[in-house]
């Protein structure tokens, strides 16, 4: 197949027919999974630049293309801007009635951005690229809010950065499965079930809210913005799992918590959500008197980042700040302005963060399936932008995630004693945090791959450009 | 999009007339005429509008459907692409497109129930390949404007809200031309409430005027409609399947007899 690079090709996995737009592509291996559909990375022979593949397996009970993915193409077909994720091409197997999107690749996101924070570094996320990640963020939300469409699942995992590149340090919302377009629903928008990954959820829909705006994604960018200031989730409520569509207490309870117990008098159309009008869970007595969000986030009551944070995380959703009003917001007018690039800072004396790419399953073709040869040496894989190389693979994993689009969370790494792929395959060692590491010895016996790298494969990437350029 | 027409790739699509009114190679070929490929077109809708009616989806659904088969046509052969299954498979998809999903084996069960043809029926698994074969045809832009809303705001304004019920059929009426890929939704409307207008003695030079729209257009439009009906004889606003007296059975039969491969 080809220059046999090809994955389907080269790795022996069933890619013996594959359709001819597929070979535009290099295949460089997996990187997210989910109930209706695998996401891979190639990249394309012409221009090398780097592709996310989201392939959409045809449903087994007749229902043909799957509702999520007709959505999302003809939501992504008709927008276009730069904090939205692009929809590069689509193309459809008619052999196994599999579709595929294609989207342009972004290294990173905000999840694994935060727990990089988080579990490696031990240090905050920098003022300016705080207010740069957010900025964008509700740069590309008003966009989509000014066209009517609701996105419904935003979560870190679903907002992505752009790596090393022309684009680097650009926020792209991705995930556009639940995006509807409100203006003139035929149906209930609460008739797709519940929405909203249950953290980002807002305290409307939480109540059994039928008639819900735009204004829940607000609440979801109040949560991202909190997070990216503490590093860990504000409003970690347990699931409760159930049909369809449970009360979910904990979750209310840590909402309350924070903010204190919603009530009438601020939130006028509260007493008609059902959840809170049946009083079943006794929601209705106050346990929580006032908010001390502040101290949650630990910002000073008087700051612009308080103040804006608080409007986001308005109970009532008629109060609540819209994009646009967010993005007028003295936060954004004071230093550090929010720039193009938010993950380098232009202040000098700033360190730049070399964030670890995406780990990519490279054992896996087009088909899904896993080969049980050791695939090719994978030098594609190592030639990610802005990778370390040793983090940069990981091997096949046993448990499926939930894939969100490009923003799918990380594959967790699998033991690697479970499938003896890893050396085989020139991985030079698990490092999902991409912290600087010697090279294993796996690595030394495929120096070639680790050649291309640049050598700051630390912290310290020399490869960032110093100076970019502001909004 | 969903909100700005002037940057949806509905107005990006919009093309001329004499780039509809062509009759695709294949089909030519095999005998088919400018007026037949019309006429089936016509015949197509109206098994649409059937079918819908049985599945009992709203009108905005089944205007999609109608757009996405006359748009495939636009580029696809009625010989490669049988228009009995494009039909169904059009409107199962402008289901999903518009949020209210029928099931195939619905479109699947009615059409048997409706039509004695054996020609029409398909199974479920037909209508999902071509489900595939329509969004590539479509280029994978579904998102489609129609009439309905414009109609209802612009008479509102004109405080002419009881022209809605014949202006409205008028509007549908319009699904069996191909103005949907030719003019702005709005300005379909504008035609329509023009008609009407004229028809029922409204006076309404004033409002068009303040509206600022070209009314050559509208007038364009609106005399289309007219000589459509006139042209295939319709009795306007009898509602859509029986009122083709112009179009009879034999006549489209004949038409779907030349593309059908001979042995």
């Amino acid at each position: 197949m080809g220059d046999g690079r090809a994955i389907a090709g080269g790795s022996g996995g069933g890619g013996s027919n594959r359709p001819a737009w597929l070979q535009q592509y290099d295949l460089v291996g997996k990187i997210g999974e989910g109930t209706y559909g695998l996401v891979f990375l190639a990249k394309t022979k012409l221009r090398k630049s780097c592709i996310a593949i989201k392939k959409f397996k045809q449903s087994k009970d007749g229902d043909g293309v799957s509702p999520t993915a007709i959505r999302e193409i003809m939501l992504l077909r008709e927008i276009s801007q730069e904090n939205v994720v692009k929809l590069v091409n689509v193309h459809i197997n008619h052999a196994d009635m599999s579709l595929y999107l294609a989207f342009d690749y972004a290294d990173h996101d905000l999840y694994e951005i935060i727990r990089y924070h988080r579990e490696k570094l031990n240090q905050p996320i920098n003022q300016y690229t705080v207010k740069s990640l957010l900025w964008q963020l509700l740069n590309g939300l008003n966009y989509l809010h000014s066209n009517w469409i609701i996105h419904r699942d935003l979560k870190p995992s679903n907002i992505l950065v752009m790596g090393e590149g022309e684009e680097q340090g650009v926020v792209k919302i991705a995930d556009f499965g639940l995006a509807r377009i409100y203006q003139a629903p035929l149906k209930p928008l609460s008739d797709n079930g519940v929405v909203v990954t249950i953290w980002y959820r807002a305290p409307e829909l939480l109540l059994g809210g039928k008639h819900y705006t735009s204004a829940v994604d607000m609440w979801a960018v109040g949560c991202i913005f909190a997070e990216l200031l503490t590093l860990k989730p504000l409003f970690q409520g347990a699931e409760v799992k159930g049909t369809p569509n449970p009360f979910q207490a904990d979750q209310l309870d840590k909402i309350f918590k924070v903010l204190g117990n919603p009530n009438p008098e601020k939130w006028p159309t509260l007493s008609y959500l059902p959840h809170y009008q049946s009083d079943q869970h006794h929601i209705q007595t106050v346990k929580y008197e006032s908010s001390c969000l502040h101290s949650y986030v630990h910002l000073a009551l008087k700051s612009p980042a308080y103040d804006l944070l608080s409007k986001m995380l308005e109970y009532d959703p008629q109060k609540r700040i819209t994009a646009a009003q967010a993005l007028e917001h003295e936060y954004f007018r004071i230093d550090p302005l929010p720039g193009r690039n938010a993950l380098v800072p232009i202040q000098p004396g700033e360190k730049i963060i070399n964030y670890p790419a995406r780990p990519v399953d490279t054992s896996t073709d087009f088909e899904g399936t896993t080969s049980i040869q050791p695939p090719q040496p994978v030098s594609a894989a190592v030639a990610i932008p802005g990778s370390v190389a040793a983090s940069s693979v990981v091997p096949p994993r046993a448990v499926p995630r939930p894939i969100s689009m490009l923003g799918m969370q990380r594959m967790p790494p699998a033991s690697m004693a479970a499938f003896n792929i890893a050396s085989q395959a020139g991985i030079a060692g698990l490092n999902p945090g991409g912290i600087p590491i010697q090279r294993g010895a796996a690595a030394q016996a495929h120096p070639q791959q680790l050649r291309r790298k640049d050598p700051g494969m630390g912290m310290q990437n020399t490869g960032y450009p110093q100076q970019k350029r502001r909004f | 999009m969903a909100a700005n027409f002037w940057t949806s790739s509905h107005y990006k699509q919009l093309v001329e007339q004499d780039k509809i009114d062509v009759v695709h190679p294949i089909d030519k070929e095999r005998g088919l005429t400018l007026e037949e490929f019309k006429l089936i077109k016509i015949h197509m809708t109206n098994h649409i509008w059937r079918l819908a009616q049985h599945v009992k989806v709203r009108q905005r659904v089944i205007a999609t459907a109608v757009t996405y088969f006359r748009r495939v046509y636009t580029r696809k052969s009625l010989t490669e692409y049988d228009p009995r299954l494009v039909t169904p498979t059009c409107l199962y998809l402008a289901s999903k497109a518009e949020e209210s999903t029928v099931q195939a084996r619905l479109l699947v069960f009615y059409i048997k129930k409706m039509c004695s043809d054996e020609k029409y029926r398909c199974e479920i698994k037909d209508i999902l390949e071509m489900e595939m074969k329509l969004l590539e045809a479509l280029d994978y832009y579904l998102v489609v404007f129609h009439p309905y809303r414009p109609l209802l705001q612009l008479l509102q304004d004109a405080g002419m809200t009881d022209l809605t019920h014949i202006s409205w059929g008028l509007v549908n009426d319009t699904y069996k031309m191909d103005l949907i890929l030719i003019h702005p939704p709005y300005m379909i409307a504008l035609a329509c409430i023009y008609i009407a207008s004229v028809l029922k003695d409204k006076e309404t030079t004033a409002w068009f005027e303040e509206l600022r729209v070209d009314m050559n257009v509208v007038k364009n439009i609106a005399i289309e409609i007219l000589d459509f009906y006139d042209f295939y004889r319709v009795e306007a606003f009898k509602g859509m399947a029986e009122s083709f007296k112009g179009i009879s059975d034999e006549k489209i039969n004949a038409a779907l007899h030349k593309l059908t491969p001979k042995p």
